[in-house]
């Protein structure tokens, strides 16, 4: 691929990221309207129970995220293309941003539910420490300048990270704690009333839509910048 | 006999939570959108 086609790619992922990022903000706005005005309110936990729909699906794509930052980081490793690398870095970027959302919105829950803001139990203290984990993978990339050993290294450190999400996930089942247990992946099936499953898949779907415009734009912000660095560098 | 009651009053703590996810998100896809056109502004 010649360096025009390459520029040419990644302003079409740009122009594709805005889209999706359009719409995905759209998609986010009418899962607002269905959860606040057309789901019923929970009797026992009352309308804080409606922070679920947002803090999971932020959950679940942070997890996403994270789980493409593990996988593209061992096929850089693989197959060396410096493209897993950007979206590496894109996909870990947007993971933070939504880690952030989840520690946020999940004390908000916990202090009307559960009394306190926050428990060190092993699903709020995994969660935050796979938080600090990839804010230190985007400072590592900050902080080495030779493209080929910053990719190197961000990917063992991407591959160890997003071993931390199954982990995660599983923690409610491995450990006694007050984390409530998946209401969709569990294996019994859903514990809510339809209506509730609905509106929860609903978010799901147009947070998982934004996701992928974000990630789609910042990986064609990243692919605009190396190319632009990589004529600046004078050939060895 | 069922007992009927209100559900709590916490509805502070989800307009909050809503606030800041907005905030958030509607936030960062715009710092994106200002990057990402700087960057097409430095190429040309």
């Amino acid at each position: 691929m010649t360096s025009s086609d390459a520029r040419g790619a990644a302003r079409r992922a740009l122009r594709a990221g805005r889209v999706l990022t359009g719409l995905g903000l759209l998609a986010v706005a009418a899962a607002y309207v269905r959860a606040i005005a057309f789901t019923d309110i929970e009797a026992v936990q009352g309308p804080a129970q409606k922070i679920m729909y947002v803090h999971v699906p932020s959950a679940w794509c942070a997890f996403l995220a994270f789980g493409l930052v593990g996988i593209c980081s061992g096929l850089f490793l693989w197959l060396g293309d410096r493209r897993l690398d950007t979206f590496s870095e894109a996909s870990a970027e947007v993971g933070v941003v939504l880690t952030g959302l989840v520690l946020i919105t999940g004390p908000m829950w916990g202090k009307p539910i559960w009394g306190t803001w926050w428990q060190w139990e092993p699903r709020l203290t995994s969660t935050l420490f796979l938080f600090f984990l990839f804010v230190g993978y985007l400072t590592l990339r900050r902080t080495m300048f030779d493209p080929a050993e910053r990719a190197r290294y961000s990917a063992v450190v991407g591959i160890l990270g997003a071993m931390l999400v199954p982990f995660i996930h599983l923690s409610v089942y491995m450990f006694r704690t007050i984390h409530p247990r998946p209401v969709v992946l569990n294996p019994e099936g859903p514990t809510m009333p339809g209506s509730f499953v609905a509106t929860l898949l609903s978010s799901l779907a147009a947070f998982t839509l934004l996701y992928l415009g974000l990630v789609t734009m910042r990986y064609g912000l990243g692919r605009l910048r190396e190319l632009r660095e990589a004529r600046h560098v004078p050939a060895a | 006999m069922f007992l009927l009651r209100e559900p709590p009053a916490n509805g502070g703590f989800m307009i909050a939570a809503y606030t800041v996810v907005a905030v958030v998100l509607a936030g960062y896809s715009v710092m994106l959108m200002v990057r990402a056109r700087k960057e097409e502004k430095r190429e040309q």
